[in-house]
C-alpha cells in the first residue's frame, strides 16, 4: 500500500516539475522576438501539457485524463499551422 | 468508478497541491501576459499557452469533459477565430513587447477583483458533505443515486448534462451550431468543400 502511495508521488512530483518547465517555456512565449519563437514555444508547452495529463492520468488512476491527451496530441498542431499560413499569405487563415 | 450512495469521499492524494501550484503561476502569468502584450499575434499564441493550463486544472479537478472541450477549443477553434478576426486589423510596430498599465483602470479593476475574490471563501470545499448543494436531497441524491442505472453514464456531472438534461444540451448544440453557419456565411468562405 504505502509502495503505490510512493508510486503516486512520484508521478505527481514528475508532472509538478513538467509544470515548472512550462513556467520556464513561458519566458519564450512572452520575450519573443518573433512570431515563430512564440508559436514554436507554446508548441512544446503543449507537447508537454500532453506529457503531463498522461502522467496524472497514470498518478490519479484516471483514464479519462488519457483521452484529453489524445484530444491534445492530435490538435496541437491547429495552431502553428494556422499562424504559418497567416504570416505567409496574410489573412488566408482558413 | 463505483457508483455508491455516497460518493464525495474521492480520497485527494496530498502532493497534487505541488502540481496545482506550479499550474496555478503558469496560469496567472500567461493570463498576465495575455493582457499585456503589444502585439495582438503574440497575445493570440500566448492565450493557447493559457488556455493548455486551463484544460489542465480541469482535468486535475476531475472533469475530463470539461478539459477536453476546452482541449478542442483553444487548441484550434479560438486561434483561428482570433487570427480571422487580426487579419482585418493592424499591428503596432514599435519595440515595446508590453503594454503600458493604466494606474486607475489597474485600481478599478483590483477593486473589483478583490470584490470576487473575497467570495471564493464561501465555496464549499471539494467533498463537502454539508455544503449547500446537498441540502435539496431530493435532487442532488436522486442524481447520484439512480444517475447510473438511468442513463448508464458513469460520470454524475455528465449523465445530467447529457441525460436528464439532453434536450437541453441539444438546443445548445443546436445554437452553436446555427451560429458556426452564420459565421461562415458572414465569412464567405466555404470550408468544408474545396475545388
Amino acid at each position: 500500500m504505502a509502495y503505490e502511495a510512493l508510486i503516486t508521488d512520484a508521478f505527481l512530483a514528475v508532472a509538478a516539475a513538467f509544470m515548472l518547465l512550462a513556467i520556464g517555456m513561458l519566458y519564450r512565449a512572452v520575450k519573443g522576438p518573433t512570431t515563430q519563437d512564440r508559436v514554436l514555444a507554446v508548441n512544446v508547452i503543449g507537447t508537454n501539457t500532453v506529457v503531463v495529463l498522461a502522467v496524472l492520468a497514470a498518478g490519479l488512476g484516471e483514464t479519462s485524463l488519457l483521452d484529453v491527451a489524445l484530444v491534445y496530441a492530435l490538435l496541437n498542431f491547429l495552431m502553428a499551422v494556422a499562424i504559418s499560413k497567416f504570416t505567409v499569405d496574410r489573412g488566408g487563415v482558413l | 468508478m463505483s457508483v455508491g450512495l455516497v460518493p464525495l469521499a474521492v480520497p485527494q492524494p496530498e502532493p497534487i497541491s505541488a502540481v496545482e501550484a506550479a499550474l496555478f503561476v503558469f496560469v496567472l502569468l500567461t493570463a498576465v501576459a495575455t493582457a499585456m502584450l503589444r502585439d495582438v499575434l503574440a497575445v493570440i499564441v500566448v492565450f493557447a499557452a493559457y488556455s493548455l493550463g486551463m484544460a489542465i486544472f480541469y482535468a486535475i479537478l476531475l472533469a475530463p469533459d470539461v478539459a477536453m472541450t476546452e482541449a478542442a477549443i483553444g487548441a484550434g477553434v479560438t486561434t483561428i477565430l482570433l487570427l480571422l478576426t487580426i487579419a482585418k486589423t493592424v499591428r503596432p510596430n514599435e519595440d515595446r513587447i508590453l503594454e503600458r498599465v493604466d494606474g486607475t483602470g489597474l485600481v478599478v479593476v483590483g477593486a473589483f477583483a478583490a470584490v470576487l475574490i473575497a467570495t471564493v471563501n464561501e465555496f464549499p470545499a471539494v467533498g463537502d458533505g454539508e455544503s449547500m448543494a446537498w441540502f435539496n436531497p431530493a435532487v442532488s441524491q436522486y442524481y447520484i443515486e439512480s444517475g447510473y442505472a438511468d442513463t448508464g453514464v458513469e460520470n454524475a456531472v455528465t449523465a445530467v448534462l447529457a441525460g436528464y438534461r439532453g434536450f437541453d444540451t441539444f438546443g445548445e448544440a443546436t445554437v452553436v451550431f446555427a451560429a458556426g453557419v452564420a459565421t461562415l456565411i458572414v465569412l464567405k468562405r466555404t470550408v468544408f468543400t474545396r475545388e
